[in-house]
């Protein structure tokens, strides 16, 4: 069973997607979804797809931004681009980063079956699995974990940042690196970075910011996402967070 | 009337031929000028000189011979004086053919000692006569007897008279002409008459008068009384169409221009001649050698002239006008091409740099223009592109075909309903306006459309005064400035945004205000909006660009923005 991920700024496409391919036929399952690039990397290393369906035009990083920087942490991941542009500059810019696809809106469910076929097989030969445990790095704890964590409180602005990219900078294999930090912190990677950042946001609300703005400096700068972040980590909708700090702090 | 035509003329003529024909006109007047001075001045001193000098000449070979006649005369008393003679011409009665070698000797002697004299006659009052003779001679003794004739010769009482062939007394067997010398004789003693001398004189006399003042160009000859010409000269044809008449002198001048000669008659006193003179008039006499070569040089100077400053008009002005002209003459072809003669640092330079950067100046201006032109169709051929909205179609099929397989059926057809009357409204062809409210009808069903896509991340709000619906304005001007708002202030904000427009009118403009309360614009963004360098509001600058052709004005909006809070665009048309 591989595992597929779509990212699209529209819910009802996602939802056309998830409705009208019947995944269980190509051994697939559609396991996450997410509005936009900046989402998808920080929730793409819980999910661990195998194939993206990611829309080529979306707000605050667009589909080839977001396919650059997946291959390149992901070097087995199957990436298909949908676009509503019957444009050849965006077709060569794809192929050129190593993208599996290119298909057209509005979406076709033959074109997206012939490709799921060809896509399945090609994982189905792919080695990738064994790669998982290759890798491992005599780990001191306390001093990386340390590091890893300073690492963050630099960079939690940096909207790239994500399990990966951090086992990559430090030379870990990502899987254990993940187990490696929350059996010695207690908490997940993604959930450790969230928090850094929705702290920051907090203080930053408090000083009555506005959301799109605290967004960006805390390194999420999809306020959408940002705002769905906040509320799980604050149980506030951030403008009744600000209303409320200003009503508090007078 | 003439002098326009001429001007015309010359006005249509190449440079080349102006000069040369002004060269012409130079040299005409030069040489008028040169035949004028001829004519009226130099010649008519000429004339005058030589009339004047022509007649004197004449006179002193008159004198001449009058001196030679008198010198014979002389001679002639001396004969005279002779007892011989004397005797001879006394006694009473003398002997038919009688011979007297004493008188015949003194003829004899007086014909040698005087040059011309042929004959020599001594006549007694009886009629006896003893002559000395050197040609062939006949005496008409009859003429002694014809009281006409000899009466001539008493009433001059012991002077000469002078006849031609003594008045036809005697003739030359030859025919020739002869002078003869007639006088009286008298008795020294009594006084009485006692005969008549007669020497006659070949025509060397006369001929031999005029021979030191015979010159080249110049003729004599000689009349009888009677206008016959006496010495034969086969030169002076010309002088016999002078009329010999009783007058003492007369001039007249014979011969075309340039070939002027003056003939002249003068009656030479005492005697019944007439010697008559031909002379030519030649510059030369009168003008020097010295003048005559510094005027030729003079002349010879100005057309050296003439051609140096041909030439130089040629090299330096008309030719490379010509040039000039030749190679601007390819524009009419259609070739803007810029001249690159060689042309020399005057003002031929100028002329062809001034040409040459007006060139560079048309041609950037056609440059411009096509580039202007291209832009416009691009803009139209993007305009064009926008109306489809392909992407917008696509993704809303998309988001109908979701429904469809999840929601109710009247949702559905709701959606549907929209997305063709939207297009319906949107692609309506023909005028390239519309009533304000068919395009807030517009924006609503986009509106509709694209809560489907995003869900409820904005609310639409309008406020349009009832009474302006049915203006006209510009089609589609609206609907990008709601995407926009959608696009680039309430959906990079992440919060639930409103976008209102409002109509009012004013008292000159029709407003409508598209506010949205999205992230708003900075200043300076503000203000690079509308500059050339700014790829990324194309569609905006479209639109305004659109309205400002539309109604021929410059200031037809307004833009208001708070960072993060909102942005306002007011449109202000003309009403």
């Amino acid at each position: 069973m591989y595992k597929v991920m779509i990212i699209d700024d529209e819910r009802a496409l996602r939802n056309l997607l998830k409705v009208a391919i019947k995944w269980k036929d190509f051994n697939l399952c559609v396991v996450g979804e997410a509005e936009s690039g900046i989402e998808a990397i920080n929730i793409i290393d819980d999910i661990q797809p195998d194939i993206i369906f990611v829309d080529i035009r979306m707000p605050f990083m667009d589909g080839i931004e977001f396919s650059k920087l997946a291959m390149k942490r992901y070097p087995n991941l199957k990436i298909i681009i949908l676009s509503a542009f019957s444009d050849f500059e965006y077709a060569r810019q794809c192929i050129g980063i190593g993208v599996c696809d290119y298909l057209l809106k509005p979406i076709v469910k033959s074109d997206i079956q012939k490709n799921l076929i060809k896509i399945v097989e090609q994982l189905d030969h792919d080695p990738r699995q064994t790669q998982n445990e290759i890798n491992k790095t005599i780990f001191n704890e306390n001093t990386n974990i340390q590091n890893i964590k300073k690492y963050i409180m630099e960079n939690y602005a940096n909207a790239n940042i994500n399990l990966t990219s951090i086992a990559q900078y430090f030379g870990f294999n990502p899987s254990y690196l993940s187990r490696m930090f929350k059996s010695e912190t207690g908490i997940s990677m993604i959930d450790y970075i969230t928090s850094i950042r929705m702290e920051k946001a907090m203080q930053y609300a408090a000083k009555g910011i506005l959301m799109y703005r605290t967004a960006k400096l805390v390194g999420i700068p999809d306020p959408n996402y940002f705002g769905k972040c906040f509320k799980k980590y604050t149980d506030y909708v951030y403008s009744d967070y600000i209303k409320q700090a200003k009503e508090n702090g007078i | 009337m003439r002098w326009e035509c001429f001007k015309q003329w010359v006005s249509t003529r190449k440079l080349n031929q102006k000069v040369k024909y002004l060269f012409l006109v130079i040299i005409c007047i030069y040489l008028i000028v040169f035949l004028f001075m001829y004519t009226f001045v130099i010649r008519r001193n000429m004339f005058d000189y030589m009339m004047t000098s022509n007649m004197n000449t004449l006179v002193s070979i008159g004198s001449n011979l009058n001196g030679e006649f008198n010198n014979i005369s002389q001679m002639s008393q001396l004969l005279m004086g002779e007892p011989s003679v004397r005797n001879y011409l006394k006694s009473p009665k003398i002997e038919k053919d009688n011979y007297n070698p004493e008188v015949l000797g003194a003829l004899r002697n007086m014909m040698i000692n005087i040059q011309y004299v042929s004959s020599i006659y001594l006549i007694r009052t009886d009629g006896n006569y003893i002559d000395a003779s050197n040609s062939i001679t006949y005496f008409h003794t009859e003429y002694l007897s014809d009281s006409e004739w000899i009466k001539d010769i008493y009433l001059k009482s012991g002077g000469y008279i002078v006849r031609v062939n003594a008045g036809g007394a005697f003739e030359y067997f030859s025919g020739r002409p002869m002078i003869s010398m007639m006088r009286a004789v008298y008795d020294i003693d009594s006084q009485k008459r006692i005969g008549i001398l007669i020497i006659n004189l070949s025509e060397d006399i006369l001929n031999e008068s005029y021979q030191e003042v015979l010159d080249n160009g110049k003729h004599y000859a000689y009349y009888d009384e009677n206008g016959q010409m006496l010495s034969k000269n086969e030169q002076v044809d010309e002088i016999s169409r002078i009329n010999i008449t009783t007058q003492d002198y007369e001039q007249i001048s014979v011969g075309g221009f340039f070939k002027e000669k003056v003939v002249s008659y003068y009656h030479v006193p005492n005697t019944p001649l007439r010697i008559a003179g031909i002379e030519t008039l030649s510059l030369t006499k009168f003008v020097s050698k010295e003048i005559l070569l510094f005027i030729l040089f003079i002349i010879l100077l100005t057309f050296i002239s003439l051609s140096v400053l041909g030439f130089f008009i040629a090299h330096y002005i008309t030719a490379p006008i010509q040039r000039l002209a030749r190679s601007m003459s390819s524009v009419k072809n259609g070739w803007l091409q810029r001249v690159s003669l060689k042309t020399s640092k005057d003002e031929i330079g100028d002329l062809k740099d001034s040409y040459n950067n007006m060139l560079i100046e048309i041609n950037r201006l056609i440059d411009e223009l096509v580039e202007n032109e291209k832009q416009t169709h691009r803009a139209e051929f993007e305009i064009l592109q926008e109306q489809i909205k392909p992407h917008f179609l696509y993704n809303t099929l998309d988001t109908i075909a979701f429904l469809s397989l999840e929601r109710e059926k009247e949702e559905v057809y709701s959606a549907i309903e929209t997305l063709g009357s939207f297009y319906r409204k949107f692609l309506s062809k023909g005028s390239k306006q519309i009533t304000l409210e068919e395009e807030i009808e517009i924006v609503k069903d986009y509106c509709k459309l694209q809560k489907l896509r995003y869900g409820d991340i904005f609310e639409d709000l309008y406020e349009i005064d009832e009474s302006l619906k049915q203006i006209k304005i510009p089609k589609l001007i609206l609907q990008p400035l709601v995407e926009n708002s959608l696009y680039h202030g309430i959906r990079l904000k992440g919060e639930k945004g409103i976008i209102k427009i409002t109509a009012y009118a004013d008292e000159a403009n029709l407003h409508i205000v598209v506010y949205d309360s999205g992230i708003g614009m900075s200043k300076s963004k503000i203000e690079a909006l509308m500059t050339e360098s700014n790829t990324k509001s194309f569609g905006f600058k479209g639109i305004i660009k659109r309205i400002r052709y539309y109604y021929g004005m410059e200031d037809i909006f307004d833009i208001q923005s708070e960072e993060g809070i909102f942005t306002e665009i007011d449109l202000k048309l003309p009403l």
